[in-house]
């Protein structure tokens, strides 16, 4: 038997992988029950907060108490370090192969099937030019940068996600508008296209795209998808500006995007998607939970991977009510909790919303 | 409370953390903030994880080799006790422990030039 197809990128060596399969387990149990720093902090604060007889009044003051703790600064030190560690290894064996991997992309970016469509006179806008997870150069400064996040998002879905299997799950739950017409699905802020190709397998007449700002990313998609056999269209576009038609799509899809947008293209974004989302077509979200109703450990965590792990917006996302936005750009919404994951306060959620 | 000031450490990349521009949100900590009481302190945990982590690379293909030595008849353990490289080897593994050793201790160079401050740059 022939072995499958697989898109993720090789290692340089042995090493490279045990190295990252080190920082898989190293992360779990930091974040998890192993060291169970969540637990012990948590419990801590719930304690301190009895003893004062008063609710925490915001991360601010979470903040000053988890930092007096010996554990609570180690806890951060090592959440900090396995990251840093990751990307250490993940560059390096990159690095080593550049000449090899820069070739590969080029070889597929003409080939089908599918797509890509770059934007030779595109501008990355400011907002973006983060080192989203501390990633070196965030997602768009260097040719393997997709290749990068590939194997990234390897490590932290801890092995789970190898062949897609959580984007397949989730986009197998968006329900498609009431009147069943799915001719074109829209995904927002694609990256390598893992829900993209998902979408077309669910939907393999309908035509889907899947856009990005970040070439690299869209790459390295194309190359993903072509090399599964899926008919995908890959273009450098804005989220907030897409310059596609009014109504064009039926499905409009975001999958962990909104948390990594300031606040002011969240509200462009959701106003960009109204507008390209046919009336009655479904855009579908998933991506953090608010804050409000998690623990004290969960909150100051929220506030530490925003600061300490290169997601500056996510805070403010958590923050913002997403419901609320969407409802003034008519779309009518349901939103339900998608279920717990592993990684501190890493709760997902969806919101499915209808193009009123 | 105010980013300790620091040179603009040089990232995996050759990106500097303090080249970013976010747009509001949270502001983002630099290359190398202190968490714990001193930057000796956070260069020895740095240090004892990283070695953690080079532990587990060995002993995985340690455990690999064992495996296909034993299973092939190829090697006996004795034949690796006694083993003694040559001079091309001997440079190949002194060049292995150089990066083993800059793995470790790379975290020494993150230790800045100057007096230890409590743990206040977060």
């Amino acid at each position: 038997m022939s072995q499958p197809i697989d898109p993720m990128p090789t290692l340089a060596q042995r090493a490279d992988a045990s190295y990252l399969d080190f920082v898989e387990g190293f992360r779990e149990y930091i974040l998890g029950k192993g060291a169970d720093f969540e637990g012990r902090l948590n419990s801590a604060l719930t304690t301190e907060e009895a003893r004062r007889g008063t609710a925490w009044r915001d991360v601010e003051e979470i903040r000053e108490f988890v930092h007096a703790m010996p554990l609570g600064r180690l806890r951060d030190r090592l959440a900090r370090t396995q990251q840093e560690m990751k990307w250490h290894a993940l560059r390096r064996s990159f690095e080593a192969q550049r000449v090899e991997l820069a070739a590969e992309l080029a070889a597929w970016d003409g080939r089908g099937p599918g797509r890509l469509e770059l934007d030779p006179q595109f501008v990355y806008p400011p907002y973006v030019n983060v080192h989203f997870h501390l990633q070196p150069g965030g997602y768009y400064k260097d040719e393997l940068s997709g290749f990068l996040y590939h194997y990234g998002t390897k490590v932290f879905f801890r092995g789970d996600n190898d062949r897609d299997e959580l984007h397949a799950k989730l986009v197998a739950t968006v329900p498609p508008p009431t009147d069943g017409r799915v001719t074109k699905i829209l995904d927002l802020a694609c990256s390598i296209g893992q829900s993209s190709t998902a979408f077309k397998r669910r939907f393999p007449q309908a035509e889907v795209t899947g856009i990005d700002y970040s070439a690299p990313m869209l790459r390295v998609a194309h190359r993903r998808a072509a090399m599964l056999g899926d008919d995908v269209t890959f273009a450098q576009r804005l989220v907030e500006d897409t310059h596609y038609a009014d109504a064009e799509f039926d499905i409009t899809f975001a999958f962990i995007v909104f948390h990594e947008l300031p606040l002011r293209i969240i509200r462009e974004t959701v106003r960009e998607a109204s507008r390209v989302t046919r009336p009655g077509g479904t855009f579908a979200i998933f991506d953090f939970t608010g804050t409000r109703d998690k623990s004290p450990f969960q909150r100051y965590h929220r506030w530490f991977d925003a600061r300490h792990n290169g997601e500056p917006y996510s805070q403010d996302f958590c923050d913002c009510n997403l419901a609320e936005i969407l409802a003034e750009h008519s779309f009518v919404v349901a939103a339900a909790p998608v279920g717990q994951r592993s990684g501190g306060a890493g709760y997902m959620q969806h919101w499915f919303a209808t193009r009123g | 409370m105010a980013e300790r000031s620091r040179p603009a450490a040089q990232t995996l990349q050759g990106q500097t953390l303090e080249g970013q521009t976010p747009e509001g949100g949270t502001p983002l900590a630099g290359a190398d903030p202190v968490y714990l009481e001193d930057p000796v302190l956070d260069a020895t945990v740095r240090m004892v994880v990283e070695l953690a982590a080079q532990v587990w690379v060995e002993r995985e293909r340690r455990l690999v080799l064992e495996a296909l030595l034993e299973s092939r008849g190829i090697v006996s353990p004795e034949a690796i006790e006694s083993f003694k490289p040559d001079a091309a080897r001997a440079a190949a593994l002194k060049a292995e422990r150089a990066r083993f050793i800059e793995d470790v201790f790379k975290e020494l160079r993150r230790i800045p030039v100057a007096p230890a401050a409590r743990a206040s740059s977060r």
